[in-house]
């Protein structure tokens, strides 16, 4: 091929669905290694009417088939990825017919606008803070790397239920869970958006101080970093003022920083998994806890294909978009050596 | 004509995370002169980089100016507050060709971005074109492609970084320009093109003197008027070019020459000598002459005992060393 660039996009798509494929088969193997029949869980749940052992075995034989579990594995696979070329997701078992397709599309928006406004704030905020106290030394950067420190390494769980237990349940402040009020319905009526925003606080500040302290290390050490590289040495000996050194050193070290992001994006869904389950968000978080709870595995695999998709996507977002950035990357990218 | 720089009584320290003081500029008074090209020279960690920081005012700690003068034009610029260090001083009055000038640009600014920024710092009122103009007539004018300009300093190799570093830190004309190790990771071929790049500077006036820091005593031997040798912090013996490499003074310079093969006639016959002993450890440099643990014309009770003063033994060739005379304690 000729375009260098054309070639290296290429090379980079037919890796990047190489690992599709991996993870789409392991999100198919890995619900199945989990002990107990789905089935058999579902038929105990009618058998507590006392209904005749009969009855249950054809009710069992039934379920099987229309779930075709009855099938050998290696059929069971095909069918699984000739499914997800259709867009066919099937049918949940917990939540039977409810379609595995729709009770993604109900949860995802939850767990975007919960989980999108958490990262990014918490990234730009976490990356002045870095930035800012390395540049400024001193009284300022020792407090805030501390606090950093300590938040980046609390578990985002860990806040969260403190933050439940503190300022929802001791103080009543906030709710104790939920996406809205309950006995609400979901409309976009400005009673409705408040009361969101209202449940909205907690979960949000749990995700953000852990994400902003996390970002805000990585964005320090980076800068300090840059800030004795050669390279601002000489600029400095050249009498250019400091707040243009800042901007150079800025641009590099938020290099490493857009990775970062790029991964809590693709990550969200599953990283949404506990922080969801505490504050009872009805997000994809919950969904996907629920289901593996019970061995749900068309809704475990819609899951799992959402998070594979988001994170595949966020990488091979910023490995191109690395290359209009860093022109040491573009050189690789486009063979110059 | 005149001296652009002239360093008195300098001492500048490197104080260690423990609270102990590393003497690498000790007593040192030197003076550049107008139109010349001084070596400095000696081992490793002889202090010669420390020097040139502080002639360059590019100190950062831990290294710390003790005491001492650098006068520029009767003022001592230790003293000037940073900001008029930055706007008059530096790279319009001293400029500096740094040690690791292959790190030394921004890698991921086009060239002609950071010389924008260089001429618009100094010269706000012009524009972004009229900047780019000059830079690219310099460039012409010391017969590099201009085409550098658009490239990013990865797509460089190293000795046309070196030269276009050296040629971005003389954009401003400076008066002094400070060389430190500027060819030392280079191979021999790029050595030439970038001391033909100083020579070619000097000789156009663009710089008015070239200070430049080496360990290779024969890459002076080629360029420079005035050789000033270093050791343990200390300038041991300052003289014409000339003079250094083929009548040196001291003991510590016989000894460097003799250890450097320099391709002239009737080096052939000559033994190459290694100096016997190692540089001392500048925490706690050794009483009297530093050089008197390892000097083979070693006299007990006096060379221990007291700092020999500067001798003008030749015309502008002084040395510090009891063997040319001088009082003792």
């Amino acid at each position: 091929m000729k375009n260098p660039f054309a070639r290296y996009i290429l090379q980079k798509i037919s890796w990047y669905i190489l690992a599709f494929f991996v993870a789409v088969s392991l999100n198919f193997i890995l619900p199945r290694l989990i002990p107990g029949n789905p089935v058999s869980v579902i038929v105990n749940q009618m058998a507590t009417g006392g209904v005749q052992s009969d009855v249950l075995e054809r009710l069992y034989s039934t379920y099987m088939k229309e779930f075709g579990l009855d099938k050998p594995l290696y059929i069971q696979y095909f069918n699984y990825l000739r499914n997800i070329f259709r867009w066919n997701l099937g049918t949940s078992f917990m939540l039977y017919p409810g379609k595995v397709k729709d009770l993604i599309g109900r949860a995802l928006p939850w767990t975007i606008s919960l989980q999108v406004p958490a990262i990014l704030s918490g990234w730009i905020i976490g990356n002045l803070l870095g930035a800012f106290s390395a540049y400024k030394g001193g009284k300022f950067d020792s407090v805030a790397f501390t606090l950093s420190l300590v938040f980046s390494n609390i578990p985002y769980y860990c806040l969260a239920i403190v933050f439940l237990y503190l300022l929802a349940v001791r103080f009543g402040l906030f709710p104790v869970g939920g996406g809205y009020s309950f006995g609400m319905v979901p409309t976009l009526s400005l009673r409705f958006i408040m009361n969101a925003l209202y449940h909205y606080i907690l979960p949000y500040l749990s995700m953000v101080l852990v994400a902003i302290g996390g970002q805000a290390i990585g964005m320090r050490e980076m800068s300090l970093y840059e800030l004795t590289s050669d390279y601002v040495n000489y600029a400095k000996n050249l009498g250019i003022r400091d707040e243009r050194i800042i901007r150079y050193v800025f641009r590099n070290a938020m290099l490493p920083q857009i990775t970062g992001l790029a991964i809590s994006f693709g990550t969200m869904m599953g990283g949404a998994l506990v922080t969801e389950s505490v504050f009872s968000y009805p997000g994809v978080g919950s969904l996907l806890f629920t289901a593996i709870r019970q061995n749900d595995y068309p809704l475990i695999q819609g899951c799992t294909l959402i998070i594979t998709v988001a994170v595949l996507t966020a990488n091979f977002l910023v490995e191109i978009a690395y290359g209009f950035i860093d022109p040491r990357i573009r050189a690789v990218q486009l063979g110059e050596r | 004509m005149g001296n652009l720089l002239t360093a008195i009584d300098l001492r500048a320290y490197y104080k260690t995370v423990q609270g102990e003081e590393i003497k690498a500029v000790d007593e040192v008074s030197l003076e550049v002169r107008e139109g010349e090209v001084l070596g400095i020279a000696g081992e490793s960690g002889c202090g010669k980089s420390t020097l040139a920081s502080v002639l360059a005012f590019t100190v950062i700690p831990p290294l710390y100016v003790v005491s001492g003068e650098v006068r520029a034009n009767g003022t001592n610029i230790l003293t000037l507050d940073k900001e008029t260090l930055r706007r008059e001083i530096k790279g319009k009055y001293i400029s500096i060709v740094p040690q690791g000038a292959m790190n030394s640009l921004n890698p991921t600014s086009r060239i002609k971005n950071f010389v924008i920024d260089v001429l618009k710092e100094h010269f706000p009122e012009m524009s972004k074109e009229e900047a780019l103009q000059r830079a690219r007539e310099r460039f012409e004018a010391l017969s590099l492609p201009p085409r550098i300009l658009d490239a990013y300093p990865h797509q460089l190799s190293g000795g046309m970084k070196q030269r276009t570093v050296t040629v971005i830190s003389t954009l401003l004309n400076p008066k002094v320009l400070i060389a430190d190790e500027p060819t030392s990771a280079l191979d021999v071929s790029s050595q030439k093109i970038v001391i033909k790049l100083l020579v070619e500077l000097l000789r156009k006036q663009i710089i008015k003197s070239v200070v430049f820091i080496t360990h290779e005593l024969p890459l002076l031997r080629h360029f420079a008027n005035r050789i000033a040798v270093m050791y343990a912090g200390k300038i041991v013996e300052v003289g014409p070019m000339e003079s250094i490499i083929f009548e040196p003074l001291h003991p510590y310079s016989k000894l460097l020459i003799s250890s450097v093969l320099v391709p002239e006639s009737g080096m052939k016959s000559k033994r190459i000598e290694a100096i016997p002993g190692v540089p001392p450890n500048l925490k706690d440099p050794p009483t009297g002459c530093r050089f008197h643990p390892r000097c083979p014309s070693y006299i007990e009770g006096i060379c221990n005992t007291s700092v020999p003063p500067f001798i003008t033994v030749k015309s502008d060739h002084i040395v510090s060393c009891f063997l040319y005379g001088g009082e003792h304690g």
